[in-house]
């Protein structure tokens, strides 16, 4: 046996991710069918926000969120692009900068409040840093309204339960003939059910997210 | 697929006789990735054709030694600053290949910008042997904690060793996680632990009264990496939470090298890279064990191939058999050169006060750095970090730092002391920078 030629046969089990919702963590494992599954399904999402082949998305994120990332990672490989990686804290805030700049990045996801904190706290200018991109998504209210507030027009990147949603121009659009999105008659919380297979299933679990649902597949925050 | 009780992840590469490692290097090195590099990377055109030879000239490992010119990280900035390009003059290959590439990662950032690193991998790494050394085994859990999140290599390795990764953050917030999900899902390795995430835990066990060692009993091997590891720290990790370190470094951008179960020097893969030790102020070779210079030249990377890399790491290396039975060279981090000052004529180090701070209670965290305006310095200049929620008592604190480090390398220093979360904030989570230029 050498390297580069034989290795162990693949885990049953892809990886243990997690779901978040309102700070408890669910431990998710995940098959690897389901990690392909998801990037099949999230490849539109990423030709929506504008990302063409040979072209870059810049993904910042955590590695707690891989059960999220890895399907948007592969998604881009689908779309004929390719991806890069910044962490979602205030200290690598100056990569994101920097791979911005560097890579002639088109869609940059994933922008939260911290790394906007550790950009500005840089001096960096909001503005120059993602006006020459076609999209960029955050994560989070405040991102989005700090953004905004800069002169942006940023779109949304939406965790619901193990799967993702990402506005295009017409709202937050997810898979629906892979999940089933309603809300809570109650609370009006989305609850989401898997409708294809998915080694850890989920049957109206709660998602911490409220919008209007139009139609299947179509979200309004 | 193979043995799960083998010693080795790959005995047939791990034990491979030196002549035959020799025999590898020589025939990828001059056969192959010398050829290539010269003819597609920028860089390593212009710095040969500088020296004045070409591919054709260096026929054997003698032609090497004597005539291939050396590269550092200044000559990649300013090739990038010339030509404005991002890479340095290193790319061998268009990295909008996307039949090739995948991804675009990018170096550490801690001196500069990132330098962008196109990623072409496919599967695991060659770090499936230290995850194996660590004890993982196919159908086990395995803590994936890096302190960044930059591509698919290290979870793909653990996948490697038919592990499932279960992937947390290498960052304070994240610290319970790791302590529950190690309690709830049993993993039997982990990468990696680091000096900050050290003092997470710590304090986390401190206002929790959580039991770390029941937490991470289920540990058979743990990767240290980043920063050396003081005394005190390892004998916490060790002793109290039960853990065994696997202690692990990079080898001038070319790879890492890692402890085995030995513990005796942080084994290099040989069929990966091919490391020098040279007269830090020459171009010499220094003999088996001795102090020297890390000069890394790879023997894998096509995409942008470092060739006589001058690290700045002061290292020894040896190629001696491991008692483990590995035949691949073994090597030992001493510093950087560009971290050293020299005081009254005295050499001083960040590793040769590392313990004397970090013996100090209220320092215990070890977060510290050389205060260097320039290597030969009049006085020792020492920024320290405490921990405390209030300033009473902090002459103490500094006297007793002074104390001890003045006793550690015979030098009075001068020690000004900041809140550790003033020096956290400098680093990636898993460092800081141990020498500072203000």
């Amino acid at each position: 046996m050498t390297f580069g030629h034989a290795f162990e046969d693949a885990p049953a089990v892809w990886g243990i991710g997690r779901v978040v919702v309102d700070d408890v963590v669910t431990p998710w494992p995940a098959a690897q069918a389901d990690i392909d599954d998801e990037a099949e399904s999230l490849a539109p999402r990423l030709t929506a926000l504008g990302l063409e082949p040979a072209g870059v998305v810049l993904i910042v994120s955590l590695l707690s969120q891989a059960l999220h990332v890895v399907p948007l990672e592969k998604a881009a490989g689908k779309v004929g692009a390719l991806y890069s990686s910044a962490d979602a804290t205030p200290f690598d805030a100056f990569r994101t900068a920097s791979l911005i700049r560097q890579l002639e990045v088109q869609v940059v996801l994933g922008v939260d409040g911290g790394v906007l904190d550790g950009l500005e706290a840089n001096g960096t200018d909001l503005a120059a840093t993602f006006g020459g991109l076609t999209a960029v998504a955050t994560v989070d209210e405040g991102a989005h309204a700090r953004l905004r507030a800069a002169g942006l027009a940023p779109r949304s990147w939406v965790k619901l339960g193990p799967t993702s949603a990402i506005e295009a121009g017409d709202g937050l659009r997810y898979d629906a003939e892979r999940w089933q999105v309603e809300p809570d008659p109650g609370t009006g919380e989305l609850l989401v059910t898997n409708r294809v297979p998915r080694l850890t299933g989920c049957d109206r679990l709660r998602t911490g997210v409220r919008a209007t649902a139009v139609e299947p597949g179509l979200l309004l925050p | 697929m193979g043995d799960p009780d083998r010693r080795y992840f790959s005995a047939e590469v791990e034990t491979r006789p030196r002549a035959e490692l020799d025999v590898q290097r020589e025939e990828r090195l001059l056969g192959d990735l010398l050829p290539w590099a010269y003819e597609r990377s920028p860089l390593i055109r212009e710095t040969w054709d500088a020296a004045g030879i070409t591919a054709d000239d260096v026929q054997s490992m003698d032609d090497f030694h004597a005539k291939v010119p050396f590269i550092d990280k200044d000559a990649i900035r300013d090739f990038r600053d010339r030509h404005h390009d991002p890479y340095g003059g290193m790319l061998c290959l268009d990295p909008k290949m996307t039949e090739v590439f995948s991804a675009i990662f990018s170096t550490s950032g801690t001196t500069g910008d990132p330098t962008p690193a196109p990623y072409a991998g496919r599967g695991p790494s060659m770090l499936v042997r230290e995850f194996w050394e660590l004890g993982a085994r196919p159908g086990d859990r395995f803590m994936h904690c890096l302190f960044t999140f930059r591509g698919p290599g290290i979870h793909d390795t653990i996948r490697g060793i038919g592990a499932t990764p279960v992937f947390c953050d290498h960052q304070p917030a994240d610290v319970a996680q790791v302590v529950r999900l190690s309690r709830d899902l049993r993993p039997t390795g982990w990468y990696t632990i680091s000096g900050p995430m050290v003092m997470m835990l710590e304090a986390y066990a401190h206002d929790t009264g959580d039991d770390l060692r029941e937490a991470f009993s289920s540990y058979r091997g743990v990767i240290f990496a980043g920063e050396p590891i003081g005394p005190r720290a390892r004998r916490l990790v060790e002793e109290d939470w039960g853990l065994e370190l696997f202690l692990q470094t990079g080898v001038g951008d070319v790879g890492a090298a890692t402890e085995c179960r030995e513990h005796d020097g942080y084994h290099f893969w040989e069929d990966t890279c091919f490391l020098e030790n040279l007269d830090p102020l020459g171009t010499e070779a220094v003999g088996d064990g001795e102090r020297g210079e890390l000069v890394s030249t790879t023997l894998l990377d096509k995409v942008a191939p470092l060739i006589r890399y001058r690290s700045d790491d002061l290292v020894r290396i040896t190629r001696a058999t491991c008692a483990c039975g590995r035949t691949h060279g073994r090597v030992w981090p001493l510093g950087r050169k560009g971290d050293e000052v020299l005081v009254d004529g005295r050499s001083v180090m960040p590793g040769d006060v590392w313990a004397a701070i970090e013996g100090v209670p209220e320092t215990s965290a070890a977060l510290f750095q050389i205060v260097r305006t320039q290597r030969e310095m009049d006085r020792l200049r020492i920024r320290v970090g405490y921990a405390t929620d209030g300033r009473k008592g902090l002459d103490d604190v500094r006297t007793r730092v002074h104390d001890a480090v003045q006793a550690a390398v015979g030098v009075e220093p001068d020690v000004e002391l900041v809140a550790n979360e003033v020096l956290l904030r400098q680093g990636p989570p898993h460092k800081i920078p141990r020498v500072a230029k203000q």
